[in-house]
């Protein structure tokens, strides 16, 4: 789930992870500067165009990953159908699934080290006013490498329910869940003192 | 240093993974997850600062463009959205509800957090995400916050839930809960 | 300064963890180039190892390796120890094998890049180079434990701290572990349950129950324990191992 990057190389593949980054926050722009359905369609198919070049079957699977987003689609166009405002809601809806299709698109094409990378490098101006952009990567990296690390607890505690309980785990799992988390913290922080001189 | 470093990563890991645990369907039909649990939470158990600091590390990955807010959703796909607000929101909900922790210190912790979460993951996150879903939404406040109402008894549920799990934490790992370190 | 020659010096060090003394009054001068350390499950090794790689710091008493204090001054641990952990899963910190592996090294001091590099070079060096993008989850447990070993023998640090080091992994990586190790031209800690694996050592240390039981060359010390072990062993009731 966290790693979508797409094993064949592309054009896309080879622009640098800064300027996809870039171009996304650009896009979250320039989609807030107009409010015409008719534009927005047009950037949403110019898209749709961008998947082209990841081969036929990435570009078909497109729809597959904006239906993820259903849930929002019927909420919000479900509510501008009943205010009679339905350009409103459409227009609502193609900035999300654009947005969506485009973040999606940099994931497939971009690797998230590069991605992390870029993201220090446009934060590292700021540091010069305090923010400490090492460790902001630092904490993001280890951020991604735990949530697989959670996801499978949760799995495992749950599986460890369902084998000793006839009733679902839910909420139950909440506190040996949060209990893995501070101590798998407890185990990172040791392997980080290992091995750096943060201070 | 390594120890905060290490809880502030591990608290925006276990916001993403919450947000992926089955939802609970309310009785209104309002699907819940547990996503904003994991933001008073790690406001009440790392305390103001470094709870903040987990929940932007959390939008930090969602504006990589990782699909972790519930529903499968990152930081680019809600920008234009009602939901932006909330999502904006969340590290000063975090903050208040570790700030309400670590005050509330006349109060058992487990009743000190539950009020806290309901101080910052409530009404703090609605006093900001009713107007920006206000404008997005081109409603008057009063019709979105009589929208949001629909949204009150899956909250107050996670921000009981904050106070039930924070003083198991509490008694399970003592010295673990830094809000009242 | 630090003096390289001067080893390991635990004097009068005690530890305890939650409000339970795990290491008692522990004092030991480690010159030798390999030293074993053995002992049951909860005696106390690698609460041992921490405090010399200086993860945690004694409550009474003091460490010193090769002249610095392990806790305090990190600056000189990064150079002077490196630790394998008993658990891969508590040591990895990244999400990809090469920032794995890179990340100590440019915690050493090196850029990012160069960091990269020399990691992946590492890599293809152990016919790996397939390894350097591939996320950590992907990694069997055997080979999660390799990559922890890679990342700990890349900082090239004078004193290395092994905790269980063959565990979980098949015997063909032992054996080509175990001569890996054997090449090594530094100080090596080694903690294990199996006495077999400590008869080459110039110095084996037994311990129990947070005390030294025995001290000395392996082939006074290896007797010695495998007695005691065959003797508890064969009880049915096991009063030790209560947590
Ligand atoms: N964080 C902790 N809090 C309290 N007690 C602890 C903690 N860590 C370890 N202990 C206790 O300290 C004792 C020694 O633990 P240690 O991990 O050093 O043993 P070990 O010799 O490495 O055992 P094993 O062979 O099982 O790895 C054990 O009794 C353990 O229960
Ligand atoms: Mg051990």
């Amino acid at each position: 789930m966290l790693t979508l990057t797409l094993p064949v190389e592309t054009a896309l593949h080879r622009v640098s992870a800064a300027a996809k980054l870039a171009g996304i926050a650009g896009l979250g722009v320039i989609l807030g500067l107009t409010a015409d359905p008719v534009l927005l369609a047009a950037v949403f198919a110019g898209l749709w165009l961008a998947y082209l070049p990841l081969g036929p079957v990435e570009a078909a699977r497109l729809p597959r990953r904006l239906w993820l987003l259903w849930p929002f689609v019927l909420v919000i166009g479900g509510w501008h159908l009943v205010r009679g405002t339905p350009e409103a809601g459409l227009v609502v809806i193609l900035r999300m699934l654009t947005m969506f299709g485009a973040a999606t698109l940099m994931l497939l094409t971009t690797r998230f080290d590069a991605l992390l990378a870029a993201f220090s490098s446009l934060l590292r101006p700021l540091e010069r006013l305090g923010l400490p952009v090492n460790r902001i990567a630092l904490a993001l990296a280890m951020a991604v490498r735990f949530i697989p690390v959670l996801t499978q607890r949760a799995s495992d505690l749950a599986e460890a329910w369902r084998a000793r309980s006839a009733r679902k785990a839910r909420h139950r799992l909440l506190v040996p869940l949060a209990i893995a988390a501070l101590d798998e913290a407890d185990h990172a922080a040791e392997a980080l003192r290992a091995r750096s001189a943060l201070v | 240093m390594e120890r905060s470093l290490a809880h502030i990563a591990l608290f925006a890991a276990l916001i993403s993974v919450l947000g992926f645990l089955p939802r609970i369907d309310m009785v209104a039909g309002v699907p819940i997850t547990f996503q904003s649990f994991g933001v008073m939470l790690a406001g009440a158990v790392l305390g103001a600062r470094k709870g903040a600091l987990a929940v932007l590390v959390f939008i930090g990955l969602l504006a990589l463009g990782l699909p972790l807010l519930s529903g499968g959703a990152n930081l680019w796909s809600v920008l234009y959205t009602p939901r932006i607000g909330y999502v904006l929101g969340f590290p000063v909900a975090a903050y208040v509800t570790g700030w309400l922790t670590q005050r509330l210190t006349a109060l058992p912790l487990t009743f000190a957090a539950g009020v806290a979460a309901v101080g910052g993951g409530m009404i703090v996150l609605y006093t900001i995400g009713i107007p920006v879903a206000a404008y997005m939404n081109d409603l008057t406040l009063a019709e979105t916050a009589a929208g949001a109402v629909a949204f009150l008894p899956g909250d107050m549920i996670k921000a009981i839930a904050t106070g039930l799990v924070t003083g198991q934490l509490a008694r399970m790992r003592p010295g673990v809960v830094q809000s009242r370190a | 300064m630090a003096d390289p020659s001067s080893g390991i010096e635990i004097a009068a060090a005690s530890v305890v963890l939650g409000d339970r003394p795990v290491l008692t009054g522990l004092s030991l001068r480690l010159t030798e180039r390999r030293i074993g350390i053995l002992g049951r499950n909860g005696s106390g090794k690698t609460t041992l190892l921490r405090l010399i790689a200086g993860l945690i710091a004694p409550q009474t008493g003091t460490v010193r390796v090769d002249g610095f204090d392990p806790f305090a001054d990190r600056r000189a641990a990064l150079a002077g120890i490196g630790i394998l952990f008993q658990n891969p899963d508590h040591q990895i910190l990244f999400p990809t094998v090469e920032e794995e592996l890179a990340f100590g090294l440019a915690q050493q001091g090196l850029s990012q890049s160069e960091a990269l590099a020399r990691a992946n070079a590492a890599l293809a060096s152990e016919a790996r180079a397939h390894w350097a993008k591939a996320p950590v989850t992907s990694l069997s447990q055997g080979q999660r434990h390799y990559l922890c070993l890679m990342a700990v023998l890349l900082m090239a640090p004078r004193t290395i701290l092994l905790d269980e080091p063959l565990a979980g992994l098949d015997l063909p990586t032992q054996a080509r572990l175990a001569r890996r190790f054997a090449a090594l031209p530094q100080r090596l800690v080694t903690i294990t349950h199996d006495p077999a694996s400590v008869g080459d050592c110039d110095r084996v240390i037994w311990l129990d129950a947070g005390r030294i039981a025995a001290d000395g060359p392996p082939s006074r010390v290896i007797p010695l324990y495998t007695a005691e072990m065959a003797r508890i062993g064969a009880t049915d009731a096991d009063a030790d191992l209560a947590g």
